[in-house]
């Protein structure tokens, strides 16, 4: 049940009503776009109702990505879809702390299947 | 700028294209880890780097990397110097506080690689260019 | 001084035996002495007024050696004691932030003494490991035995809540006595955001219940079924 997605970087997976979106590798400017673009048909493309950003692999995590990770969530939030991030390793949470860096709008779990059982209560929030 | 007893260059490497940042802080990270860094702390610089690096790409269209082995004061330590010939910054002040709380700033990372190095230099020259130094000591 | 003898002094010939060569050698015993050698004597070998001075500069290296000797063994029993504070001192440190997994799900974290940046450091890599292995949701920091809660303390507890927030996991602060209360408030310290329980039972209760547990007392419910509750000593 994989949606073809058109970055050919990272990849766009569709578990039931949700997207798991897989950061494997630092992103790049030109690979930011294509990612908030092919997220964003995503959602349009599937009626999903949240995002599960997976940076589990990421060693690292400054400012720029902090940006596009907060405007994949701004925009997705503009269409109706939550946005978790899930996996972030503890040398990375300590550093981003210290970093200073406050992403609004963004949800956190530590894996995959947490993330998803966060964006059912939030589902279930917002339709009661 | 970090008066150093003593210097090894390690690495000198170009920032020309985007793809240059990812390259030079995985290096930084690499050193760190060689020199027996810890996890976090090469997560440390390796972010701060990023941070510079980013601004010296979007502000100054590239620049030159050095990663060095420096002895500072007696202690040991890797210093990451970060030189450009862009417009230089004009108020120094105004760009190391914290006005931005979110991740939506002008990518001005200098706050937040301040709070995770060690120390941090930097010397700047309108109209003539830039040059940061951020030094994190090693265990 | 006796004035006689002072005459008799200055029309006496004084007779030093060897002079040059026994000048020789006290110039040498303190050049010795000098660069520190304080093993050298000079050798008294003649009953003459020389001698007495010879045998008043060995007397001399002698209770200097000794001092020295004193002084080095106080300076080595020092860098043992500073030696066994700093032991201590890590002792110290590694058990007062313990991280403790008392039920599925939740950490508690009984923070003991002020902290600074080093023991945030070491506590949050702790709490986060925790959380890591062990899948927890809910941390609970007892800062009862924070002796002192200052706009640094609460930085580096807000750190720590923010932190374990971006792993999933949410913190509570328990512990917080009317004076810490206060503090907080007058220094202007911001927690917004963070849940904060009066005690550690309040905490846990709160706990048990957002991780969807339930704690059930046996013994009514035994009682209602009219069942025995049977011993166990098997």
């Amino acid at each position: 049940m994989n949606e073809p997605s058109i970055s050919s970087k990272i990849p766009i997976i569709k578990l039931g009503h949700y997207l798991l979106v897989p950061i494997q590798v630092d992103m790049t400017d030109y690979m930011v776009a294509d990612l908030q673009t092919s997220v964003l048909a995503a959602i349009d493309r599937t009626g999903a109702k949240g995002v599960l950003i997976d940076i589990s692999v990421l060693e690292m995590f400054d400012s720029f990505i902090g940006r596009t990770l907060s405007d994949i969530a701004r925009m997705a939030a503009v269409m109706d879809a939550a946005v978790v991030i899930v996996g972030m390793q503890p040398a990375v949470a300590i550093t981003l702390v210290e970093l200073g860096l406050e992403m609004t709008g963004i949800d956190y779990a530590l894996n995959i299947e947490r993330g998803m059982t966060l964006l059912n209560q939030r589902l279930r929030e917002t339709d009661t | 700028m970090i008066a150093v007893d003593h210097e090894e260059i390690l690495e000198r490497l170009p920032l020309r294209a985007e793809i240059d940042i990812v390259h030079i802080r995985q290096l930084v990270r690499l050193r760190g880890k060689e020199y027996g860094m810890g996890l976090v702390d090469q997560t440390r610089i390796t972010t701060a780097a990023s941070e510079i690096l980013r601004n010296m790409y979007v502000h100054a269209d590239g620049g030159e990397a050095t990663i060095s082995a420096v002895t500072v004061q007696g202690r040991r330590g890797l210093l990451v110097t970060c030189r450009d010939q862009g417009p230089g910054i004009p108020d120094v002040q105004l760009a190391m506080q914290d006005g931005y709380s979110t991740a939506d700033s002008l990518g001005c990372g200098l706050p937040g690689a301040v709070r995770l190095v060690d120390r941090l230099e930097l010397d700047s020259t309108v109209g003539q260019g830039t040059t940061v130094q951020l030094l994190k000591y090693l265990p | 001084m006796d004035s006689a003898r002072k005459a008799s002094q200055v029309n006496e010939r004084v007779t030093i035996k060897n002079l040059r060569e026994r000048l020789d050698r006290l110039e040498d015993v303190l050049a010795s002495a000098a660069a520190m050698k304080l093993d050298v004597r000079v050798p008294v070998t003649e009953d003459d007024e020389l001698a007495s001075t010879e045998e008043a500069i060995n007397v001399l290296l002698e209770d200097f050696a000794a001092l020295l000797a004193e002084r080095r063994q106080a300076e080595l029993e020092l860098q043992e004691k500073l030696q066994t504070i700093q032991r201590q001192q890590d002792a110290i440190n590694e058990l007062s932030t313990p991280v403790i997994k008392v039920w599925d799900g939740l950490l508690v974290l009984p923070i003991i003494g002020t902290l600074d940046s080093q023991r945030t450091l070491r506590m949050m890599e702790l709490l986060l490991e925790q959380i890591v292995a062990t899948g927890s949701r809910i941390a609970i920091l007892d800062i009862t035995g924070v002796p002192v809660v200052d706009t640094m303390v609460a930085n580096h507890l807000i750190k720590t809540v923010t932190a374990a927030g971006l792993m999933g996991a949410e913190c509570i602060l328990s512990g917080i006595s009317p004076t810490i209360a206060q503090t907080i408030v007058h220094l202007g310290i911001d927690l917004t955001g963070i849940r904060t329980k009066s005690s550690m039972m309040e905490a846990m209760r709160y706990a048990i219940r957002a991780n969807g547990q339930k704690i059930v007392s046996v013994k009514p419910l035994a009682e209602a079924i009219g069942i025995e509750e049977s011993p166990t000593d098997e």
